[in-house]
């Protein structure tokens, strides 16, 4: 039965329970889910071809058995069979394969199959995000056939493109514009069509990575200069009567308040989910924009839909049925970064403890492909119940990255190797860099490269700042399909260079015992960077005066 | 009755009719709001009925009534609304109740609502009823539409996105429309005269039934009650005889020519004949309706009860329960899984024969434990919407969708839950009344499970061993009569096994030990048996194996992969280097060697007599030789000592040790003939005796083995020394076991350290666990080696050393033992022995 027969059909109640019942699950109840479900993963993933070679002729028949054999993994260990779409050697037969960027131009892609079984969860648990994002609270959601929906999102065979095919298999909304029409569009294309739409049909749903969303909506105040210009007057035929009367207020109310046409003005969003990383920094402006807080969700390539907010927007919830999770302490994981052969350890969802932070690993369910996988991404616990959602579960929010990943709002995921590769290929002399995630003023998300040219390079090249920032930019952009979206798509150049005064890396070395790491060092390790290069200065003006060479 | 004063009437009875059959049902919050609604309507219709007839009392007084009816029905149509939404606003109810009762006790007295009519009689004997309304009747209209705003909110609320509350809502949508139209066109002039308002509200209230009756708020069948027969007979009755009864009575006065009293008692008779006739006519008519098809279920039940109570057979009871519920139901295939022991359901019966029954669902099955927590019956269409199907495995799933399961019904006995039936798709889908009697059928058959299986626990209880798990003795006889009878045209073998020298292997290592040797043969011989075959654990350490169709040959076989399996069965226990067990085995069948049950049994017997006779660790088939060998020996006399044949080389052995040691020679001796004394004294027999004996004389030949300087060490021993001394222990069984002639004296050599409290060494056993050879060896031992002189002590007093033998009873020694040696040493009737140090040194 679809779901928009079931709309017809059940109470709102019981179609609540039905698809958002988890969130009235006990901590044991959860568990009992995930250890039988995790089972019968066991069972059917070390009896295929991968799982086998990943076990080397082990065999788990418990739990704990499988969280001793089977070491944890990185796509380097699928990588040979995925990547030629082995399908005789899966757990399970795969309906559909989802692609994504492996490791910032590095390697072109990666690809994940997905079971029937995994669609229909991912399907299910999709539903469960809508009726969330548009309740407020428990045992209520306001879906409708006649429904449209905006998003902004990349096609299929991208994990996002997934979103509308499923969803269109359970209740008729329209989507603005329809997945098919939208998978010839380019993103501009798109975003321009869907609020053409929009404005004739209106918009009660919006959904896209937190960063696309908010140049989407950006773009809203376009339309009143256009307007002005008479390109929207064009259109005012084609314009609903309702949004037409909402449009001439707005116009209004803006001059009046000196301020351009937002969203809100337009459309009264039912829905609004985003998904990915960094979607903190444009939560705030996004509500601002439509006048409703966006409710975050994560999904993922491998990992597929796993996590929502609720109506409260404080924390996500991982779905029981999607994965089984477990979870790395971030000084486990630190010392496993530092030393490789350390085996970090890994809790369960019932022993997590609230304020800490997790390198998340799963196994996918449902005769998926990934065990124990690092996907690459941190949490931090921020409760293990909730008064307010009336929840015994705990919640997480999305803490970034693993340190050795700088991801960019949720389009690219820059390495050591990528940047190095970046560097080798520019031509650029040698130098010692190190790169952290930093954020703008604006809030905004940056990747800071602090760099140490040598100094014979200083004095046989032009290498400044600004030429530093252009030729890695280019090389960037020219390596990364996702680099270069970034600016082509959000107008965004997130490259910040900083140059630091020859020898201060050494000059760390030798004080610190170890190099400064070179992804994401803490803020901590880079303030004593930092003050190192103005004590090493104090030491050389010191050095001159005493040698009385100045 | 004037005009369409017909209307009321159907009306009033519409309401009444409705008002009895929900006096009859089950009270929920909403019927009970109905019944007050239906009580305001019937006020107000009745009352204005009454009052257009001025019947009796008054005209106001009906008038009252009616405006009373009036008065309730806004605020009873708001307290059914809200909790028809299952809204609870208990302090807004009772507030508008407050209000409308208070305008009405208020318009009672001042009439400054609603006034007293004014009746105007009109020429033709019609009557008209004035009212003259003043401003205040507005304020109760405003009321009322300060509720209907409230209604329509709420209305907006609930339905908000929710598609089936606005179904339900529907009937009572269209129920306040239709009053609406109805007061409404009754002003129109084509209407003068019909009462469209009386009638709009009868519709109203049997929308409002309609929607009680979609929303499953009640069952239908149980309105049809035979009270509610009653009254409406009585009522057409009434209705009928009010009007015809002057016509009837003339007409019988005119043509019967009977008096008045005749008359009106004909018509008295009439009317109960009426009543009557009507009730029997109403019954039969709602019977049909409503109630047969629960008669009929009812019966099915009852009969279903009565077939299961007679039998205590678990297969009979489920497949009576399968035809119930396929004949009922119209159902093609049910499957019933039942609780076993471990609490696991296995699929036990299935409508089909042909179904695979290999089905289990484990006692963590989410299905399972969602069936133990919820009360009723499960459609699968429901169980897939909850998160406990978001448990199940793929395959499980896959396997529910293939046999077409439908509908799961628990069989539960109070809250435990003893089975679970499954349905396939029924053509016409589940009905309450499926589920009503699929929850009757099962009520009745999960006690009629569980009885049966209490039976068929107490049935294997008595006919099983507790320790093995083996059929028992008195089995055996059942079933090799009932086999012997089977078997009259083919064969019957039987093999029986001794196990050898299991009274050595107790003694050895104790009876516990001696349990778990049991219990591994046992499982070796049911592994083995499989289902060819029925085993049994005759006695302590005698088994046998019936089996059906099997010739002598092939049973031998059987016995010797048993015997084999239990050879090699303590080879790897490397704890204690257990003792290997053989097997003695004798094997005969009918009807190559035995004519009957009893002459199997005894042949069988006869060749395990001969096995054991033939130097054990054997499988001997029955022949004619083996009889006679047993007749031979059963003549022939006397017994055989085989300790005599052993003698010399214990002797040489001790002499062995008397070159290393001389105390130990000395004190071998001593403990030979104070442990064979004592054992004379507690009872034992001569072999025993004997035994005891030799066992005293070796028990310290370990001791050829420890360094003479810690042997003759003056002073203490230390840690490491104490330790080499210990091993003498396990040194001495290493001499012994090499001498498998006499090895039935380890069992004392190894105990002799071992103390009663379990402190001891080398097996810390304790008790009557220690075998009593060497217990009795622990206290005579002890008490030579207190007496005696030694490198690092002087003698101990002998009253003194039965003081230490007196204190430590109960701990280091056995208590009866070391009090019985206490007193035969004080009786002199063990003679106290010096070793020959002592004597020399006393020389």
């Amino acid at each position: 039965m679809r779901f928009q027969e079931k709309l017809r059909r059940y109470s709102k109640a019981e179609l609540w329970k039905e698809y958002c019942g988890f969130l009235d699950m006990t901590m044991d109840e959860y568990m009992m889910m995930q250890k039988r479900l995790v089972m019968e993963e066991i069972e059917i993933w070390s009896n295929c071809e991968l799982g086998r070679r990943i076990l080397n002729g082990k065999k788990p028949r418990t739990l704990e058995e499988f969280r001793a054999m089977v070491p944890l993994t990185t796509y380097d260990d699928y990588a040979d069979i995925l990547l030629k779409k082995q399908t005789d050697c899966l757990p399970a037969e795969a309906v559909l394969w989802i692609q994504t960027t492996w490791e910032g131009g590095m390697h072109p892609t990666k690809v994940a199959p997905y079971t029937k079984s995994m669609l229909d969860t991912y399907k299910r648990n999709m539903l469960a995000c809508f009726m969330l994002a548009t309740g407020k609270g428990r045992n209520d959601f306001d879906i409708s056939v006649t429904d449209h929906m905006l998003y902004a999102l990349a096609p299929l065979p991208y994990a996002t493109g997934l979103m509308p095919l499923l969803v269109q298999d359970e209740i008729d909304i329209e989507y603005l514009p329809s997945a098919k029409e939208a998978a010839t569009m380019t993103f501009r294309e798109r975003n321009a069509k869907g609020f053409k739409l929009g404005l004739k049909e209106g918009i009660e749903y919006f959904f896209g990575l937190g960063s696309v969303t908010y140049f989407v909506s950006k773009s809203v105040a376009v339309l009143q200069e256009k307007s002005s210009q008479g390109s929207l007057k064009e259109k005012l035929g084609k314009i609903s009567p309702k949004i037409l009367l909402r449009y001439m207020t707005a116009k209004q109310k803006c001059k009046k308040e000196n301020r351009d046409l937002l969203p809100k003005d337009l459309f009264q969003l039912k829905g609004f989910m985003c998904a990915g990383t960094d979607n903190w920094c444009y939560k705030d402006d996004l509500e601002e924009m439509w006048g409703i807080r966006p409710m975050e969700i994560f999904a993922g390539t491998e990992p597929t839909i796993i996590a929502t907010e609720t109506w409260s927007r404080d924390g996500m919830y991982f779905f029981p049925d999607a994965c089984f999770y477990e979870f790395i302490p971030e000084d486990e994981m630190l010392r496993n970064m530092e030393d490789p052969s350390y085996t970090p350890r890994t809790l369960l969802m019932n022993e997590v403890t609230a304020g800490e932070k997790y390198e998340i690993v799963v196994t996918v369910l449902k005769g998926g492909a990934f065990v124990r996988y690092r996907v690459g991404d941190m949490y931090r616990c921020v409760g293990l119940s909730s008064r307010e959602d009336q929840t015994s579960i705990p919640r997480f929010v999305n803490a970034d990255r693993v340190p050795t990943v700088i991801d960019i709002a949720g389009f690219t995921r820059i390495t050591e190797n990528s940047i190095n590769h970046a560097i080798e290929l520019s031509g650029l002399p040698p130098m010692e860099w190190f790169a952290v995630k930093e954020y703008t003023k604006e809030n905004r998300p940056q990747l800071h490269m602090y760099v140490e040219l040598g100094r014979q390079a200083l004095l046989s090249a032009a290498v400044s700042k600004e030429v530093l920032k252009e030729h890695l930019s280019v090389y960037f952009k020219y390596m990364d399909q996702d680099y270069s979206d970034l600016k082509k798509i959000l107008g965004v150049d997130p490259l910040n260079i900083t140059i630091v005064k020859c020898g201060t890396f050494e000059l760390y070395e030798k004080q610190y015992g170890k190099k400064i790491r070179r992804m994401n060092p803490t803020s901590r390790q880079v303030s004593d960077f930092l003050a190192l290069q103005d004590t090493r200065n104090t030491l050389f003006y010191r050095g001159g005066d005493s040698n009385g060479q100045l | 009755m004037v005009n369409y004063s017909w209307v009321s009437v159907i009306a009033l009875f519409g309401y009444l009719f409705l008002f009895l059959a929900f006096a009859s049902a089950r009270k929920s919050r909403v019927i009970n709001a109905f019944m007050l609604l239906l009580l305001s309507l019937i006020l107000y219709t009745g009352g204005s009925f009454m009052m257009r007839i001025r019947f009796w009392p008054s005209v106001i007084f009906w008038h009252h009534v009616s405006v009373a009816g009036i008065l309730l029905l806004p605020c009873s149509f708001y307290r059914f609304f809200l909790d028809f939404l299952e809204v609870h606003r208990k302090k807004e109810t009772v507030f508008w109740f407050l209000f409308f009762a208070v305008s009405f006790i208020v318009n009672v007295f001042t009439g400054v609502f609603v006034p007293e009519p004014q009746v105007v009689e009109e020429a033709g004997g019609a009557v008209r009823f004035l009212y003259h309304y003043s401003w205040p009747v507005y304020i109760l209209f405003a009321v009322c539409l300060i509720m209907l705003v409230q209604v329509i909110r709420l209305f907006l609320k609930f339905c908000r996105g929710d598609a089936l509350i606005l179904r339900q809502l529907r009937p009572i949508v269209i129920g306040i429309a239709a009053v609406t139209v109805g007061t409404v066109i009754s002003t129109l002039s084509i209407f003068a005269g019909l009462p469209m308002d009386v009638l709009s509200v009868l519709v109203f209230a049997y929308l409002l039934f309609y929607a009680l009756y979609r929303k499953r708020l009640f069952k239908l069948t149980l309105l049809a009650s035979p009270a509610n027969c009653y009254v409406v007979a009585v009522l057409v009755s009434m209705l009928f005889f009010y009007n015809l009864i002057t016509p009837i009575r003339s007409w019988i006065e005119r043509t019967l020519r009977l008096g008045e009293t005749f008359a009106i008692l004909i018509v008295a008779m009439m009317i109960v004949v009426m009543i009557y006739l009507l009730y029997i006519i109403m019954k039969k008519f709602l019977d049909n309706l409503f109630v047969k098809e629960e008669q009929i279920q009812a019966e099915t039940i009852k009969e279903f009860s009565y077939a299961v109570s007679k039998t205590l057979d678990k297969n009979t009871i489920l497949s009576d329960l399968i035809e119930v519920i396929c004949s009922t139901l119209h159902v093609d295939h049910v499957y019933v899984c039942i609780c076993d022991e471990n609490g696991n359901y296995v699929m036990e019966r299935t409508a089909s024969p042909l179904e695979n029954k290999s089905f289990v669902m484990k006692a963590d099955h989410p299905l399972v434990i969602y069936l133990r927590d919820h009360d009723g019956c499960l459609l699968m269409e429901d169980y897939k919407r909850t998160s406990s199907y978001l448990s199940m495995w793929e395959t499980e799933k896959k396997q529910l969708d293939d046999w077409k399961i439908e509908c799961f019904a628990p069989m539960k006995d109070s809250s435990e839950l003893v089975g679970i039936v499954m349905l396939a798709e029924k053509r016409k889908g589940y009905s309450f009344d499926d589920y009503s009697l699929l929850m009757s059928v099962n009520s009745v058959c999960s006690m009629a499970v569980k009885n049966s299986k209490m039976y068929e626990l107490a049935y294997n209880e008595a006919r099983k061993d507790e320790l093995t798990g083996l059929f028992n003795r008195k089995r055996f006889y059942e079933l090799i009569n009932e086999q012997f009878e089977r078997a009259s045209d083919c064969s019957l073998a039987l093999v029986m096994i001794s196990v050898d020298d299991f009274k050595l292997y107790n003694q050895l290592y104790g009876a516990s030990e001696g349990d778990i040797a049991l219990q591994k043969i046992a499982s070796i011989i049911r592994a083995t048996t499989g289902d060819h075959g029925y085993a049994f654990r005759m006695t302590g350490k005698e088994f046998a194996i019936l089996l059906p169709s099997y010739d002598i040959y092939s049973a031998k076989l059987l016995a010797e992969s048993v015997a084999e399996q239990v050879r090699r069965m303590n080879v790897n226990n490397d704890l204690y280097s257990l003792k290997v067990l053989t097997l003695s085995c004798g094997v005969c069948a009918s009807p190559y060697l035995a004519s009957s049950a009893e002459e199997l049994i005894t042949n069988t017997d006869l060749a395990v007599y001969s096995a054991k006779r033939a130097g054990k660790n054997t499988v001997v088939m029955y022949s004619e030789d083996v009889g006679k060998e047993y007749d031979s020996q059963e003549t022939a006399q006397g017994r055989v000592s085989y300790y005599d044949t052993y003698a010399s080389t214990i002797y040489a052995l001790t002499a062995a040790i008397d070159t290393k040691d001389h105390y130990t020679f000395n004190h071998s001796q001593n403990v030979a003939y104070y442990a064979s004394e004592l054992a004379r004294a507690y009872g034992m027999n001569e072999e025993c005796i004997d035994t005891i004996r030799e066992a005293g004389l070796l028990h310290d030949i370990g001791k050829i083995g420890i360094r003479e300087d810690i042997l003759n060490k003056p002073g203490r021993l230390n840690f490491d020394e104490y330790e080499i001394m210990k091993a003498h222990v396990e040194n001495s069984i290493g001499i012994i076991r090499h001498l498998p002639s006499l090895d039935y004296v380890i069992p004392a050599v190894l105990s002799h350290h071992e103390r009663y409290d379990g402190n001891g060494y080398p097996r810390g056993i304790a008790g009557e666990d220690i075998p009593i050879m060497g217990r009795i060896l622990c206290i005579v031992d002890s008490f030579d080696a207190m007496i005696s002189r030694r490198s690092y002590k002087s003698p101990m007093p002998v009253d003194r050393a039965l003081n230490v033998l007196y204190e430590e009873r109960g701990r280091q020694f056995d208590p009866k033992l070391a009090e019985l040696f206490i007193q035969l040493v004080k009786e002199q009737n063990i003679e106290l022995r010096k070793s020959k140090t002592d004597q020399g040194e006393q020389a």
